[in-house]
């Protein structure tokens, strides 16, 4: 029997029967809406924590362990030779290393701000970058420029998401975009700190300008060019040749335990605080997803066990017209056949139907959760993710929910005897 | 040459309750229809008409006996085999139309080219046979807006559309009135002259006198007409 044949006995036994198998489409549709919104909701979430904690599954970064024998003893240590090999571990293409302020710094600020007055004295927690790191997020050379001129710095961008939505609402302060910012400079005092004490003798003044915003800055400060630590730190005598960290990248994702387990062995730890918490995050989302999936699931599951009880009606009702279709040539497969065909169409139209109402119930959430929640740093456009692949799967599953549904009965009906299904008042 | 050829054909029921014997509904059939013979089969409601029609129709292979239709032995023959038998050797028509009311006159009439490897030019086949029963201008009519007459000549075109050699029909006439019965009478007729094979079962005269033989199917067996019978189905 061909396709098309196939297609159109189907479709005209699909219109005939619509009331029915409009019941289980239905079904079908509830259980593959609630699929694919629980999985575009995932997706969504996942992309909101990758947001918060962007984190690289080919990154490492490598620290002095806390509690290292070597460490107590001074022994341990990140210096350029500890690079070098770190470089050389299998699986390595690229090594950072990120050198931190180790002198006090302040600014203070009086003066206008984009229309507002303030009085703002900060200290500053500085971390040194290797301006390959920062890439294209510097949107003016992250270069050390030499001493008394002012030094670039890149900030993180999720500072610039909380002053926006926490702090700027909470002083009545303008809320501002990354293009506001980059140029913007701010004065320094080297060596000088508001802790009493701590201030260095020889402190000295100069600025800082805001080159741009990246996911490579430090969450907990700003970031220079590690140049420019590597010369502060000199100039005021701290330590300017051992690093505080190295951030390695893998040449493939598969690589990092092999280089983790390298890293362990030269003495060293990998800093998983940002990365785990992450992950846990992620894997928390992707558990609640898999629970409100396996929720859809078994709507779908009572779904195909209606669509088996709409078929079998179907079946009974038809048996003669089965005997008919067998006594014109058809054969059990044939009979088979068309039922399938009529519970895939069936199938394919709940799934359509699903993705639909999934996407339009998303899109209502997202309305409601823009008037009706208040602004919140990280607050998504969309709490939903649509991929192509949550519609492939979700006609799939309404497509397999279907034809499993109709499997018995269409056996039941290619078992018919057509010379009983014939005499079937 | 023979078209159905059966020899000592037995057919059983299972018991319609525990305890009661199996139900003998043809007890040793022997027939022999010859290729273009207008055979009918009288006999009386529940005397196994029907089943020797479907055994005929290779629609019913549990029974006992040698049968063979068009050449070939039913016994013997698969499942797919048999539905290919049908599908382009025979048609069948039945009392009660067995149309498919979602589709249209011409989309029942061409159901045999849904299945197997279609019928060759198949639509201008079903259009050719929806003429020849006088219902062309029916073709996109569903079956719910047509008489029973005309339902049943659109049961004898999709029967007609793939040129069977053996026309199998039971009670053809049973759901019409005289006038359209005499003109399905009129059209099997035409196709026996046509040198169409034609077994037609029916406890109507008036289709067994259309017929060039006919045969009396009782207590099982199948015999030569009887007068005092004929009288008593009428």
């Amino acid at each position: 029997m061909r396709t098309g044949k196939l297609v159109r006995l189907a479709r005209g036994n699909v219109v005939r029967e619509l009331p029915a198998l409009a019941v289980s489409a239905g079904g079908v549709a509830l259980g593959i809406g609630c699929l694919v919104f629980f999985l575009a909701l995932g997706a969504g979430l996942k992309r909101v924590v990758n947001d918060v904690f962007p984190v690289s599954t080919r990154e490492v970064e490598v620290v002095v362990p806390s509690l290292a024998i070597g460490n107590i003893l001074g022994e341990q240590k990140l210096d350029e030779t500890i690079v070098e090999k770190l470089r050389k571990i299998r699986g390595v293409s690229a090594a950072y290393p990120k050198m931190q302020l180790r002198i006090p710094a302040v600014t203070r600020y009086n003066g206008l701000f984009f229309g507002r007055e303030i009085h703002m004295g900060l200290e500053i927690v500085g971390v040194g970058l290797m301006p390959e790191l920062v890439g294209t997020d510097a949107h003016a050379p992250f270069e050390d420029a030499g001493e008394g001129k002012p030094v670039p710095v890149v900030v993180n961008r999720r500072l610039l998401e909380l002053y926006n939505k926490v702090f700027a609402p909470q002083r009545g302060l303008p809320t501002l975009t990354d293009t506001m910012l980059i140029g913007f400079q701010i004065p320094v005092e080297l060596g000088r700190s508001y802790v009493a004490g701590k201030t260095l003798p020889n402190a000295t003044e100069g600025s800082l300008l805001l080159v741009g915003f990246s996911d490579r800055a430090t969450l907990a400060g700003v970031s220079l060019p590690l140049a420019a630590v590597r010369r502060i730190n000199a100039r005021f005598g701290a330590d300017a040749e051992t690093y505080s960290s190295v951030l390695l990248r893998a040449q493939s994702a598969d690589d990092v335990s092999n280089i983790a387990a390298a890293v362990k062995r030269m003495g060293l730890e990998i800093d998983e605080t940002e990365r785990s918490r992450a992950l846990q995050i992620g894997a928390a989302v992707e558990l609640v997803t898999l629970a409100l999936s396996l929720l859809a699931a078994l709507i779908t599951g009572l779904a195909a066990i209606n669509t088996m009880q709409a078929f079998y009606a179907s079946v009974r009702e038809r048996t003669r017209e089965i005997g008919v279709l067998r006594a014109v040539g058809a054969t059990r497969g044939d009979v088979a056949a068309i039922v399938l065909a009529e519970a895939a169409v069936t199938g394919l139209a709940g799934g359509v139907v699903g993705v639909v109402l999934a996407r339009i119930a998303a899109v209502l959430l997202d309305r409601l959760a823009r008037t009706g929640l208040p602004d919140f740093p990280f607050k998504p456009e969309s709490f939903f993710h649509f991929r192509v692949t949550h519609i492939a799967v979700g006609v799939a599953v309404a497509l397999a929910a279907a034809l499993l549904g109709a499997f018995l009965p269409a056996r039941a009906a290619a078992r018919l005897d057509p010379a009983k299904a014939l005499t079937e008042s | 040459m023979n078209a159905i050829l059966l020899r000592g054909v037995k057919k059983r029921y299972p018991p319609r309750e525990p305890g009661l014997a199996p139900q003998e509904l043809l007890s040793g059939v022997d027939l022999e229809v010859k290729r273009g013979e207008f055979m009918a089969v009288e006999g009386q409601s529940g005397s196994g008409k029907s089943t020797l029609l479907h055994l005929l129709g290779g629609l019913d292979r549990e029974f006992e006996g040698e049968a063979q239709v068009l050449g070939c032995d039913l016994r013997a023959l698969s499942d797919a085999e048999l539905a290919a038998l049908r599908h382009t050797q025979i048609g069948f028509i039945f009392q009660s139309f067995n149309l498919l009311p979602a589709l249209t006159a011409l989309e029942n009439v061409l159901l045999p080219d849904y299945f197997g490897s279609g019928v060759p030019d198949a639509e201008r086949r079903a259009m050719e046979a929806l003429d020849r029963v006088g219902l062309a201008d029916k073709a996109k009519a569903k079956p719910a807006a047509l008489s029973g007459g005309e339902r049943q000549r659109v049961a004898i075109a999709r029967a007609l559309v793939a040129r069977p050699p053996l026309l199998l029909a039971d009670e053809p006439t049973g759901n019409l009135d005289a006038r359209t019965g005499e003109g399905v009478i009129a059209l099997f007729k035409e196709l026996h002259a046509d040198g169409m094979t034609l077994l037609i079962v029916t406890h109507e005269a008036r289709v067994s006198h259309a017929a060039t033989r006919v045969l009396i199917l009782r207590e099982g067996r199948l015999g030569p007409e009887d007068a005092q019978h004929s009288m008593e189905t009428l």
